[in-house]
């Protein structure tokens, strides 16, 4: 089997993390990924290009947080062209409920944890309709302790419930804000077995929804639209 | 003292691993960050099963030893480590091996420990 591709889809640098890209690349690329996304709030700075250096992938990243729910379509709708990977930022019931309708957000994460606005069937469904993927955030189960990554654990459980169910994409990201905040993509399988991931959904979580989200974003050179393809006439693709 | 023979021994695995940290790190501020972490996340009874043994730890690299079973439980542990004595640090597992020869030699011998700070001068 081949080595699999592995990204980390949500990365913040300076100035709202505490690293530079290019300081975080090198560890990134250390740990065995093939490129992280950078996505910082669209209020800090521009959102740089997407790059690829020495086979490792940049990727041009933004993690909106609107205020309510009719600022997010307007925002998404402005983001869209201009970066690859669009992250929504949840945390309100009303807010969460307009990114998993919007199919332009590629990543719904920080929906909350806590009981009233965690993920519930209507969201999953949804998420699930418009293949908007569900970010697991290791982050919270590496810094917290006791009482609180109690709650984050099982809460991690109850939404891995509901993404078998409805069969949500979702990605296992650990949400740096430094550079010692990233873990290396074995890690982050291990930290997700704690509430129950197998191996295979890890992976997928890691490397086929990434890739899926990447391919769906930065289409090949001839695309035109799905189902359209460009076909030489000189290959004599259509008989006269 | 009796010697249990080999297949009544408990099975083993060694984590070959790098310790990518802000400064030098002792032997003794690592075990207790590991059993605190341990104890932490897996408590007294996980823990147990577990049987995390710090085997070898020089130069921010070494060999960490876990019950053959429970390697993914000893690695989210390890993945929890996240700063010893106020210096932030990340434990990188480079390898898993049934013997501690094989995960140094396969893993350690002739590998480079990941420096940020040189890192980031060369990017200068």
């Amino acid at each position: 089997m081949a080595r699999p591709k592995f990204y980390d889809l949500n990365v913040h640098t300076a100035p709202e993390g505490k690293n530079t890209i290019e300081e975080m690349v090198p560890l990134a690329k250390r740990f065995g990924y093939a490129g992280v996304a950078v996505t910082d709030p669209s209020n800090s700075c521009k959102p740089l290009r997407s790059a690829v250096t020495d086979g490792f992938e940049i990727i041009s990243g933004v993690e909106l947080s609107p205020e309510n729910a009719s600022k997010l379509h307007g925002l998404v709708g402005k983001y869209r062209q201009m970066v690859d990977v669009v992250v929504v930022r949840g945390g309100s019931e009303s807010i969460n409920r307009a990114a998993v309708e919007n199919s332009n957000v590629d990543v719904l994460s920080n929906f909350g944890s806590m009981k009233e606005n965690g993920l519930n069937h209507v969201l999953a469904k949804s998420a699930s309709d418009n293949d908007v993927a569900i970010s697991f955030d290791l982050y919270d189960i590496i810094y917290l302790r006791g009482g609180r990554r109690v709650k984050a654990l099982s809460n991690f459980r109850k939404d891995l419930s509901l993404v078998r169910k409805y069969d949500v994409p979702f990605i296992l990201t650990s949400n740096a804000r430094s550079l010692y905040d990233l873990r290396a993509p074995r890690e982050l399988m291990a930290l997700a077995s704690l509430f129950g991931m197998t191996r295979e959904e890890a992976l997928h979580g890691l490397s086929v929804v990434p890739q899926r989200i990447l391919a769906r974003n930065c289409p090949p050179a001839n695309y035109v639209m799905d189902g359209v393809e460009i076909v030489d006439p000189s290959e004599g693709g259509c008989d006269q | 003292m009796k010697v249990l023979p080999p297949t009544l021994r408990e099975n083993k695995r060694y984590l070959a691993f790098e310790l990518i940290a802000e400064g030098q790190v002792s032997r003794d501020e690592l075990i207790r960050e590991i059993f605190s972490a341990s104890g932490s996340l897996l408590g007294d009874l996980g823990s147990s099963e577990c049987n995390i043994w710090l085997f070898e730890f020089e130069d921010l690299k070494g060999v960490i030893s876990c019950d053959r079973d429970h390697v993914w439980q000893t690695r989210a542990v390890l993945a929890t480590i996240s700063s010893i004595k106020g210096k932030k640090v990340i434990l990188h597992v480079l390898g898993v091996s049934g013997t501690v020869l094989g995960a140094t030699k396969k893993y350690l011998e002739g590998a480079d420990i990941f420096n940020p700070k040189e890192q980031s001068h060369i990017n200068e």
